[in-house]
This record gives structure tokens, sequence and C-alpha cells, in this order.
């Protein structure tokens, strides 16, 4: 029978408390025999993507750069609109685990696994174009402090090394507090294993965890420790992805609050995607006790705030325009509107700042399909905003003899269309083999574990 | 009772590692523990689903020294970091670029910043595993059956027979004040091998070796030296469809891609037809008179001066004597091979025509080079006009001056 | 049940625990002698300004340091009642009603501002250039901005910031006070009202204090631009107000007021959005200074060149040490959060740091070249912040200080910071 059929508390096992069904409910879906029919349909649409990818990749690395449509004056084409994109939403992820702890928004038990799962995958994802578009793939260890042949460092200075610093940074560490959560709910998969595979597997991940006070005290330290770093990390990491364009002196990229308001961009489409993943998530895996309306409703809160902050920078950028009196700067934002790319710019802005307005109505943002719909138009409406920032901005710049208009090939499309292929292979993979729901931490927080007897 | 099996092979019963208690909801865990605490105990522990809000004051748990890790490493990192960037930038390869100090500390801060947030992390890790005694892999606890509920929804205690306040019999009434749902003895560890099975350690070793060995390559291609090419794969840059120079060219008689000018080409705008101007010639002679594109005029002697300057002056010296910077060099290191550079303010060059003169600093003379590619041609002639002033200044006499500036000389 | 001491001060003690929350007579004396060093502090700024015989440039850049000051926490508290609404937070239900009564000053900060604010508006450029019509037009770069940077523009402006912010203010404490009178049901509905408003509050507010940045702040050099502006002035916001209420907090319980209502954990809180917005105000300072060094773009390093040179240089240092490096380290530790002197200590100093912030963002524009910190700054400091003060004593009057009837009050008595 497949996991979505049943119900997990339709007919629990007889005297099964509260922790025990959320052990049971989370673990089968690791442990069923067959995944759920919709896993196999989702995964095998992943693996379409993912040779797609793959194959576009390869052409790339065989051919050359000329396979994508950058050329002069857009050298910055959709691999950089691809890398900004997939890197913001990953962001989602570690706000979720780390900002939402800190804030003691308990509600986010039910999502932070998959969401610092989808941040590991996200980081994945965005991590192959920069290493891609360099040219020569084959040698980015250039980008690192190694000491080579030629006696020569990278350049610090530069904001594009800040950004090899940044996201390997975050990729380290998001990957770092991912397992530190995972290793109870490893443990608890370790101690349900019914095959020796799975008990060596899991039980080599668990480190031999057993619930100690003692450790749990020390784990909970760390947790807390974790959180604390992150959150200045993911404000960090956008910041570095927005000073590769705000340092320059291009009209539309060089404006002060590219930092926060990237960085607010990026929780805006990772929330968008987390949504996405949520929605049929608790649909065809059976989480809905778990992932519940409310879940739903207070993650299209989070969507409309910072969309509205991302509509705040989207205004003061316009103001700040006019108000220089720069009429590059100025002749910039009206491109936007109304040159060549003003179809991506509507587009940006209808997906960004009106579509979300409907979170106001409270049917709507209690509504899951309504979520799931919303989630993915901003997720389109945020790929355009990369794409009206890059490929706008240098398609017009100071002198008219320059202009250029970018035409992206089908390699192009194949490579964006495909990474998606990548991202949803990994994490139909992780929601078949690895904890989704952070069970130790659902746990703590649900109304069983709250009860003070003689406090 | 006790659900351990026997130990293979060793006379007698396992020793008793301790008693363990199972409770089913926090509240109990909370109760218990702070009953076992009061009662002195200190080799015991809980052992919970998920982290019990209250049980570090029920068991009496002090802070953990974690955090002092993360600051010391937290502080590692940023040090790390501006070390790094000012020794690679500033000190080991400074180069210019991008209009910066070589140490700029702006652009410094996001590295600064990326360590100590890397270290202090993975320093955080690293150390909970350590303060946790983790990876753990065997513990007394893994024969109890019953145990392998601590990961869904049971609480357990135990009181590990090595604590001074440890007996079987109190300690077990003790525990049963505290209604725990069941109570077991756990047994020291007599099933698990104390070491490592063979087959494990030879595959650690043959890992361990393997994975010396890409280091191990790169490092003999990196200090040793080889006849053939390196290995290329992409090998789409290399041949490119376009002709080089020295390619062949079927297409043409004798083969060869690159072609010889035309005979007779010419630039547009290049022609250069003009003899007087472009060569200094007169029909067949050197032309005694300047050519009529160059106005003889103030701007052109100071044109002619500047230019002197900067071409000439080095050989020539700054009264072209010839007692120039180069020369006086040649002439301190005394190797006798040294042909002086010409003194122009000699009778015989006085006479020169102009024309004779243009094509010298064209074409060079004896030792010294042509100018031709780095002098315009409008240029050369206003230094031969500036050249002519030097000649004059050295072979004037009194008369020649205005009489304003006669008296200065008295 | 609250953890914490049972220390209850008799007096009207109808608050939770039997807590006195009543300023009374407390607040009486507050109102005189704040109102009393008030006027005496700006009559002698006054003085002083009339001494400078420039055309009271001298102390109208005092003044605004002063009130740019201020508003960081008035506005701030604007900001603080707002979110807790939006985010529905329980902790912050027990402290929630002083900060709706420092917000409600707003109509004290909108006068408080007339001493900056009327001459601009009657055309007075003595510190705003651009208040004088002729020049902007005449200039080449400025003429473009005079669509926006005219005196009848700006007084719309003026009386839309502070209409919106003293309805709104006016509309929480009234919501709040109203709320304390209502049956449960009706107070839980009160609960929902108040978040309703607070989303689209939070927009406007948004709006309004990054434009009243501009206008008043940014402005002082007309040339200059930063998209950030309006963010900078807000992390200082947050931050003033967080410092802010931990100190009225101590104030008032070591008045007798509060005394077991507000605890260690309230405190704890307190103290870590200071901290976080000691790091975000430095993000944001740096982001705002980086981007605008490595482009190098000569119109807009200008500004900071002027601050970099003699004396202002030492105080950009003093503000990248003094207002983020050492708080930094002094606030990390949660003992210090727990702990009232220190806590108190590191309020305090942040609160200074920020008035040499704002010092640094005004001041520089009077073309002098090295800081001319005088009497002048420190007694119209006073004079501004003492009328403040006596402001929030007057509003407060007969009002209760805890929002007794908010169904979340439970929680916040009882929260447990970890």
């Amino acid at each position: 029978m497949a996991i979505s059929d049943v119900n997990p508390y339709e007919a629990p096992p007889a005297g099964a408390n509260m922790f025990a069904r959320i052990t049971d409910n989370v673990s089968r879906i690791a442990e069923t025999p067959t995944p759920p029919r919709a896993w196999y349909i989702a995964f095998g649409f992943a693996q379409l993507l993912l040779v797609m990818f793959l194959g576009s990749l390869g052409w790339v690395i065989w051919t050359g750069i000329g396979a994508w449509g950058n050329m002069m004056p857009v050298a910055w084409g959709f691999p950089i609109v691809n890398f900004v994109f997939w890197i913001g939403i990953g962001h989602a992820g570690t706000l979720i685990s780390a900002v939402l702890f800190l804030f003691r928004q308990n509600w986010r038990t039910a999502i932070n696994r998959f969401a610092e799962a989808m941040t590991i995958f996200a980081v994945v994802c965005a991590g192959i174009f920069p290493g891609m578009h360099i040219g020569r793939p084959w040698m980015p260890y250039y980008m690192f402090p190694i000491p080579n042949q030629m006696d020569m460092w990278p350049q610090f200075r530069s904001p594009l090394e800040w950004d090899v610093f940044a996201v390997s940074t975050y990729a380290t560490v998001s990957i770092l507090f991912w397992y530190m959560g995972m290793i109870p709910d490893f443990a608890t998969f370790r101690d349900r294993a019914t095959t020796t595979v799975r008990r060596v597997a899991y039980g080599i991940v668990a480190m031999g965890w057993r619930g100690s006070s003692r450790q749990w005290h020390v784990y909970e330290r760390a947790y807390l420790i974790l959180a604390a770093l992150a959150t200045p990390l993911v404000l960090s990491v956008h910041s570095v992805v927005s000073f590769d364009f705000a340092t320059a002196q291009l009209p539309g990229w060089h404006t002060t609050i590219f930092p926060p308001y990237f960085v607010a961009g990026a929780i805006f489409g990772g929330f968008a995607m987390v949504v996405t993943l949520a929605v049929p998530a608790r649909q065809f895996f059976g989480l809905k006790r778990i992932i519940t309306i409310r879940h739903l409703e207070l993650m299209n809160k989070v969507i409309m705030a910072t969309g509205l902050i991302v509509g705040y920078a989207y205004g003061m950028e316009f103001f700040v325009a006019y108000y220089s009196g720069n009429k590059y700067e100025v002749f910039t934002f009206v491109n936007r509107a109304f040159g060549p790319y003003g179809w991506a710019y509507w587009t940006m802005i209808s997906c960004n700042v009106l579509f979300p307005q409907l979170h106001w109505i409270p049917k709507v943002r209690t509504n899951p399909w309504a979520t799931l719909l919303i989630g993915m138009i901003v997720n389109v409406g945020m790929w355009f905003e990369r794409f009206v920032i890059i490929c706008t901005s240098l398609s017009r710049d100071f002198l008219p003899s320059s202009w250029g208009y970018f035409i992206p090939t089908p390699i192009d499309l194949m490579t964006l269309g495909g990474s998606f292929g990548l991202f949803f292979t990994l994490f139909l993979l992780f929601c078949r083999y690895l904890p989704m729901v952070a069970m130790a931490e659902v746990k703590a927080f649900s109304p069983a574990a709250h009860a003070h007897g003689d406090h | 009772m006790s659900d351990a099996k026997k130990p293979k092979g060793k006379p007698g019963p396992a020793p008793v590692h301790g008693l363990l208690a199972e409770y089913d909801t926090p509240p109990e865990i909370l109760h218990a523990a702070r009953k076992i605490r009061e009662a002195g105990f200190t080799k015991w522990d809980t052992y919970t689903p998920f982290a019990v809000h209250g049980i570090d004051d029920a068991m009496g748990i002090k802070m953990t020294i974690l955090p002092w890790f993360t600051l010391c490493a937290g502080l590692i990192g940023l040090a790390t970091a501006i070390t790094l960037q000012w020794w690679t930038n500033a000190f080991d390869y400074p180069w210019i670029v991008s209009g910066k100090p070589f140490w700029s500390i702006p652009a410094n801060v996001p590295i600064m910043f990326e360590l100590t947030v890397l270290l202090s992390a993975i320093t955080t890790l690293v150390g909970m595993l350590m303060l946790n005694n983790l990876p753990h892999p065997s513990h007394p606890l893994d024969q109890v059956r019953r145990f392998a509920r601590v990961t869904d929804d049971k609480f357990f205690l135990m009181i590990e027979a090595s604590d001074p306040k440890f007996d079987e019999v109190e300690t077990r009434e003790l525990l049963e004040s505290t209604h725990a749902h069941a109570i077991e003895t756990v047994l020291e560890d007599r099933v698990t091998e104390e070491k490592m099975p063979a087959g494990l350690v030879y595959g650690l070793i043959i890992v361990a070796v393997a994975s010396v060995v890409p280091f191990a390559l790169a490092a003999k291609a990196r200090y040793t030296k080889n006849a053939t090419p390196r290995i290329h794969l992409i090998q789409d840059m290399d041949s490119q469809p376009k002709y080089k120079a020295q390619r062949a060219n079927s297409f043409f008689a004798d083969g060869h891609a690159d072609r010889p000018e035309i005979d007779g080409t010419v630039a547009v705008g290049d022609s250069r037809d003009d003899d007087k101007f472009y060569k200094g010639k007169d029909g067949d002679t050197w032309t005694r008179t300047f050519p009529s594109q160059i106005a003889l005029n103030d701007a052109t002697m100071e044109r002619g001066r500047q230019r002197f300057g900067i071409y000439c002056t080095p050989c020539h010296g700054q009264v072209g004597v010839g007692d120039g910077m180069v020369a006086k060099r040649a002439d301190s290191l005394a190797q006798g091979t040294w042909i002086p550079p010409t003194n122009m303010t000699q009778e015989y060059l006085r006479q020169m025509p102009v024309g004779e003169l243009f094509n010298s600093i064209s074409n060079g003379v004896r030792n010294m080079p042509g100018y031709a590619a780095q002098i315009k041609t409008e240029d050369r002639w206003a230094i031969i006009m500036y050249v002519r002033a030097l000649q004059r200044s050295r072979s004037g006499s009194v008369t020649d001056l205005p009489p304003d500036a006669r008296a200065s000389l008295k | 049940m609250a953890k914490g001491s049972s220390k209850v001060v008799k007096g009207s003690g109808d608050g939770p625990n039997g807590d006195n929350i009543r300023l009374a007579e407390v607040g009486q004396a507050l109102f005189i002698k704040a109102l009393g060093v008030g006027i005496v502090a700006l009559g002698i700024s006054a003085v002083l300004g009339m001494n400078e015989k420039d055309g009271w440039n001298r102390f109208s850049h005092s003044y605004l340091v002063a009130f740019v000051w201020v508003m960081t926490i008035g506005a701030g508290a604007l900001w603080w009642i707002t979110i807790q609404n939006i985010v529905n937070s329980h902790w912050s239900t027990v402290i929630r009603r002083v900060g709706e009564l420092i917000a409600a000053n707003a109509p004290v900060l909108a006068l408080l501002s007339l001493p900056v604010v009327l001459p601009l508006i009657m055309g007075n450029p003595v510190m705003y250039l651009w208040a004088d019509a002729d020049l902007m037009h005449k200039s080449h770069e400025l003429a473009n901005k005079i669509g926006y940077l005219n005196t009848t523009f700006f007084a719309i402006r003026f009386v839309a910031y502070f209409g919106f912010w003293t309805l709104l203010s006016r509309f929480f404490l009234k919501r709040s006070l109203g709320q304390d009178k209502e049956t449960p049901e009706v107070a839980a509905k009160t609960v929902v009202s108040m978040r309703r408003l607070a989303g689209p509050a939070m927009i406007g507010f948004a709006i309004t204090i990054t434009f009243c940045a501009i206008d008043l702040i940014m402005s002082l050099d007309p040339k200059w631009f930063s998209t950030m502006f309006g963010v900078y002035y807000f992390a200082s916001c947050v931050q003033a107000i967080n410092a802010s209420l931990a100190l009225t907090l101590m104030w008032l319980q070591a008045k007798g007021r509060l005394t077991s209502s507000v605890t260690v954990h309230h405190f704890h809180d307190l103290g870590k959005m200071v901290f976080a917005f000691t790091i975000f105000w430095a993000y944001v300072g740096f982001s705002q200074f980086m981007l605008l060094w490595y482009a190098n773009v000569p119109e807009e390093t200008l500004w900071f060149k002027v601050r970099f040179a003699n004396s202002w240089g030492t105080m950009s240092w003093a503000l990248v040490f003094m207002h983020f490096v050492i708080p930094f380290f002094g606030l990390l530790s949660r003992h210090v959060k727990r702990n009232k002197k220190a806590l108190a200590f590191w309020c305090i100093w942040q609160l200074v740091m920020i008035y040499v912030d704002m010092y640094w963002l005004v001041m520089p524009t009077l073309g002098v070249d090295e800081v001319p910190f005088a009497l002048i700054d420190i007694t119209c400091w006073i004079g501004v912040f003492a009328l403040f003060i006596a402001g929030v004593a007057f509003r407060a009057k007969g009002l209760d200080l805890v929002a007794k009837n908010d169904p979340r009050l439970p929680d916040s008595l009882a929260f447990e910071n970890i």
C-alpha cells in the first residue's frame, strides 16, 4: 500500500503516544519498501532534467563558453543569473533553521529539516555555475590560495574572490548544521532498522548517539552556537553575492542598498521554494499533521514580508535614481521598464510585488494549492529579478555604441531547466533515505513534552 | 529479569554495569532525576528521545565549555584571514590591480568575517563531538532490548555500578520509589568484540595508503621533468579554423598562407609621395630648405626642443655636443668599444643640408639607430630646426643678439 | 507563575503579582523636573547659539543632532510596538505598554522638530541649502532635484510623517488602553485588530522613516545620495529603542514599579536585540561605506572624504571600534545580558554611541575641519531629551504601565529565556 493511502493517525499502534506517532509518521517514509507513486513520477521527471543538465554542461566543457549566449556587452548571462537564483533559494533553509530558532519560533521544527536539505542542494546547484562560467572549469583551484607554479595568489580585493570564500563557508556550515541536526534522527532510524545494512549505515552516521542528557546539553549548546553563527552568515553570503554587482560603477548595479535587498530577496525566493516543496511533500508523504495549514500560513506571511522589503528596495532604487540626477542612472531605470527587456521587468514586478499581495486575504494564504501556485510565481519572479538586474544593466550601459541585446541559446535554457533536475534528484533522494522531518525537535516542542508536572 | 546474552567463552556471569529505569513521560523523568541527584549519585545519566526542558537543572548539569572553543576558533579564523590577505596580496606578491591599496582593509573584511564563521562552526561541531565522546560505537546499553525505544518515545535513567553510592538492592529500591515503568540490570558488554575486525583494519590501511596515491602522483608531476607534452583532454581551442602565420594553404601556388604585399599597394592616406617632406630629398640631392608643411615659428621650435629633449639628449647631451648621460656612462666604463656620439655643433654638420640631417635621424647613421618608427615626420623636422638653433648658439657672435640682450653679456 | 523575586511594593498594586503599575507621584515629579531641565537647557543653547553670530547655523546643527537622536528612540518605539503586534509576540506583552507610551509621544517629537523644520519650510537655507530655490535652479547638479527638494513638498511630507506616526501611535495606545477594560473574548479580538493594522502600518512606517531620514539628514548634503540611508537610520532606531526600554524598565523597577512582572528574562531578550542590532548597524554601515569606497566615484566618496579628514577620521575609527567591536564583545556573553548593571552599562554606552553616530552624520556639513564638540551640543541634547521625557511622563499620567488584560500576559510573565 502506498504511503499516501495511510493516514498515520487513523490507525495508530495500540497505546501509541504522541512521540511514537511522530516517530512512526516520519520514519515510515524512509522505511517503506516502495515510496509513493508520486515519488517515482517526480524522480523520473527529475532524471530527465538531470540528463539534460549533464548533457548541456558536458557540451559546454567540450566546445567552450560560446555555446552559451554570453557576449559583449552582456558578458554575464544566464550562468550568473542562475548562480544568484540558486544561492538565494538556499537562504530560506538557513533562515528557518537558524534565525527562526533564535526567535523561538517553534513552528519551524516541522519544516526545518527539509528546508536545510533544500539549502544544501540549492548551493550544490549554485556552485556549479561559477565553476563552469570561468571558461576552463578544470582550473578552479586558481580561486583558492593554494601555492602554485606561477607563485601567484588570488586577488583578495575582488568581490568574486569573496564569493568563493562566502559560498564555500556557507556550504560547509550548512552541511555541518544539517548533519548535526540529523544525528538524533539517524539514531532513531538505526534503532528501528530491520536489516543489517540499514543498521550499520545509519549507525555510522549516528555516531553512537543514545540520547544521554549530558550529551543533549552540549548538543543543544552547539545547536544554539551554530544557529547564532549561521544567522550573520546567511546575511553575509548574499550580501557578498550582491557585492559582485554593487562594487561596480554600472548604473543599476552600483547602489548601496543591494546587500539587504539581495538578502531579503533571497529569503523571499527561498521561502517560495520551501512552500513549493512543502505542499506536495505533505500531501504525498502523509505529513499533513506535522506540516499543518498553520505552517503554510506562517510561511506565506514571511513571503509577504520579504516581498514587501524587496518592493521597498525597488522603490528606493527608483527614487534615488531620480534624486541623484545621474542621467545614466535615470536612463537605466526608464530602460528597464520601457526598453527592449521591458517584458522581463514587468514579469518581475507582477510576480514579486503584485501576486504575493494576494496573501493578505486569509483564504488565499491558508489554501495549500494557492500557496503552491504563488510560491512558483515568486520563484519565476525572483529569477527574472536577477535577469533584469544583470542583463538589462549590461546590455545598455554608458556608451550607446556598446549596446547589445542578449539572447539565450538553447544550451542556456537547457542548463537552467536541467539544474532543477539536479536539485529535485537530490531532494527526492533525501526524502527517500534521510529523516525528512526533525523528529527530535518536533517531539521536543509538542504539547506532550511540555507538561510541567511539579516544576 | 535480565535480557543480556551470556558472554562467549568467559566463565561466570558478566559484572553489573548499572541499573536502568524506564519512564513514559517527561515529568516522570524530571522527578526521577531530581531524586537521584538529591540522593547524591555522581555516575548516572538520563536518556531521552529529545532534549527535555528542565533536565539540566534537575540533574545539575553544569554549563559546557563549548562556547569558549568557539570563541578561540573564531579569533584564530579572524587572525588567519587578516594574515592570509595581507601576506599574499601586500607582502609576498604585491601587484597593482583594481586601483586598491595592496593591503585594503575594507576589501578584506568580507573574507575576515567568513573565515571567522567557518573556523568557529567547524570547531563547534568537532568540539561537540569530542565533549560528547562521539563517535561511541558500542555501549553496554546496546544489549538491552527495551533501550532501543530511547530514540522513539521512552525515557531512561541509568545509575552505574561504579558510583560509590551504588548498591544493587538499595539503588533498585530507590529507583522503584520513582515509579519507573520497568527496572533492569545492565551487564557489562561481553558480547561485542573489543578488537576491531581484522577485515576492517586491513580495509582502513588499504584506504589510507590509496588516499596518498593521488598526492604522490601530483608531487611526482610537480617535481619531475618529462619530455612528452602533458595530456590535454579538451582540444577545442587547439585547432581553430583560421589561418595563422607559417601555415600551409594549397589555394596559393607557393602554398603559403601569409601573402606578401602586392606591389604598389599603399594604405589610404599613406601615399607619402612628398619626397622633400618624407625623405628630405630634393630631386637627387638632399634638400637645403625645410619643407612647406613645417611652419618655422616659435611653436615648432618649442616642439623641436621638447622632442630633442626626449629622444636625443641621452646620447647627444642637452646642447648637442655629445655629452649625454649614455655617453658619460660609456666613458666612465672605459671598455674601449664606445664610439662617442657626434658633436652636432661642429662645422661640417653646420654645413650639412637639413635633408641629410633628416635622413640620419630617420634611418640612422653608423651606430645611431633610425628613429623613423618613434618620431613622427613633423617632429623630426622640428628637431632639426632646434638643432640648427643649437648649432647657431655655439657659433654665433655678439652681433647675432638683439641690442637689448647684448647688455646682459657685460 | 513567574519565576523571580516576590517583592511587592504597596501602592495601587493592581498589576500582575500585585505590582505597582502607575507612575503616580513619581511621574509627576519626573514631568516637572524634566520640563524644567529641558527649558533651561534649551534656553542656554539658544543663548550660546546667538553668541555664535552665524545666523543660528551652529545652533541648528547641534539641535538637529539632538533631535535625530531622540527621534531614533521615538520612531524606534513606534516600530517596536508595530513589530510586536505583527509577530504576535507573547514574551513582550508585559513591557509593551511602556513602548506604546513612548511611541505615543509622536506629537511632542513633531513639536521638538520645529526649531529645525520651521526655518526650513520658511525658506531659510542656513542648514539646508536646498531651501533656497534660486540656488537650486542655478546649480547644475541640484536643479533636477528641485521637484523633491523644495519647501512646499517638504512641508507636506513633514505633516505626513509626523501625522502618520501620531495617528498610528494613538491607535495602538487607544486600543491597548481600551483592552484593559474589556472582557477576555473582546480582548482577544482587540489583539487581532491590532495585528491586522500592524501589517500595513509597518509599510507606512518603512516609507516614512526612510524619507524622514533622507529629508532631515541626507539632504544636508544635497549632492550626495545613498539608497541604504533609510536602512542605516532604521538600524539605529531599533538599537535605541531596545536599549531605552531596558533602561526605562530598570528605572521603573528602581522606583518600585513593575518590580516582579518584568524579569531577568525580559532584560535578556532586550539585551539580545541590542546585541543583534549592534551587528546589524555595523553590517549596514560597512556595506554603505565599502561599496562607495570600492567604486570610488567622486560624487559619492566626497561625503566620506570629509568624514575621514583630521579629527573626523578619529571619530570614524571611534565609531568602528566603540560602536561595534567593543560592544560586540561586551554584549556577547549571556551573563552580561542577564546582569542589570552590566546591561545598563552597555545600553547607555550604545545610546551614547548612537549620539556620536548622529553627530558624525550631521555635523560635518557645518564645514569645519575638526570636530567642533562644545557645550552647545551638550545643552541641546539635554534640552531635547529632557523635553521628550517630560512628554512621555505627561502622557503616562494616570495610565497603567502594563497591558494587564492582554490574553498573552500570563505567557509573558512566565517567560523563560534559555
